[in-house]
């Protein structure tokens, strides 16, 4: 594999994008970093850490929540299925709905959750289920 | 952890500060995330194409081991964390706008040397050079 400039790698990026193309929000599982992403809107934003597991993405000009990071998915979904074997009933045909695992993740914390998190959840759990997103499960089920 | 795969495999490397020897080093970026990006429109595909390989070459810290709360201790060693002030940010329609104030931008790179997230956060209120939590969220400042 070759190593390409900066401008070449820039220019391959853009080359990619579709403007016409109207966004659409999307979970993806990402291999490379065990981690799950969601993005409902295609604003620009920053992160904010809420705990080992979530990271929330905040729209730049609404500060609204557009999104997070699920990180250590394996790991996570290892752990829920010997708390919860439950959870296996919600993978089907190898993909899970995001709003099993923002509440499997709530739901079998040996902490009480801190009333900031519990919010941020929700608002995290809403915005899954009101785009019903589902995410590739291969890393839950392995 | 991630395993050697086929997005391992498959992806463009750039070249990046190795914080072992303050030489070049090479980071790689898989299709599929190039891909993902792209989708999500102009913001996202100039962070990935213009914001990445900038921080990647000159960052302000670079970080290792990322830090878990629970179990895990091992969890994120070789895992890298560079930190950079980018000079703008990107509007809707592709064109540069300001960087955003009190903020750095982070990108993640696996054991594999593969960048798998970046991102805006806040900077930290003592040093707008590095990220908020810096001393906790990591295991190790390399650079």
């Amino acid at each position: 594999m070759n190593t390409v400039s900066e401008n070449d790698f820039a220019t391959k990026v853009m080359s990619l994008v579709n403007p016409e193309e109207p966004f659409k929000p999307v979970a993806t599982y990402d291999r490379d970093g065990d981690c799950i992403e969601f993005l409902m809107r295609p604003d620009a934003f920053y992160a904010e850490r809420v705990d080992d597991l979530v990271t929330v993405y905040y729209s730049q000009d609404t500060k609204e929540v557009i999104g997070s990071l699920i990180k250590g998915v394996s790991g996570f979904c290892a752990n829920v299925l010997k708390k919860l074997p439950g959870f296996r009933i919600d993978i089907i045909d190898g993909r899970v709905k995001l709003v099993h695992i923002f509440r499997a993740k709530l739901w079998s914390s040996e902490r009480d959750p801190v009333a900031g998190k519990t919010v941020t959840y929700r608002k995290l759990i809403e915005a899954a289920e009101e785009s019903e997103l589902d995410v590739e499960a291969e890393s839950c089920v392995s | 952890m991630a395993k050697d795969s086929e997005s391992r495999r498959e992806g463009l490397l750039v070249q990046a500060v190795n914080p072992v020897d303050g030489k070049t080093c090479t980071v790689q970026i898989s299709h599929a995330r190039m891909q993902t990006v792209a989708t999500r429109g102009l913001i996202h595909a100039s962070e990935c194409g213009y914001i990445v390989p900038a921080i990647l070459r000159g960052p302000t810290a670079i970080f290792e081991g990322l830090r878990r709360e629970e179990d895990e201790d091992q969890w994120g060693v070789g895992w890298r964390c560079y930190c950079g002030v980018p000079s703008c940010s990107y509007r809707k329609d592709g064109t540069k706008g300001p960087s955003y104030p009190g903020q750095v931008y982070l990108v993640f790179v696996n054991s594999d040397g593969v960048a798998y997230n970046w991102r805006w956060e806040k900077a930290d209120e003592d040093n707008q050079k590095l990220p908020v939590g810096h001393a906790d969220r990591f295991k190790r400042r390399l650079l």
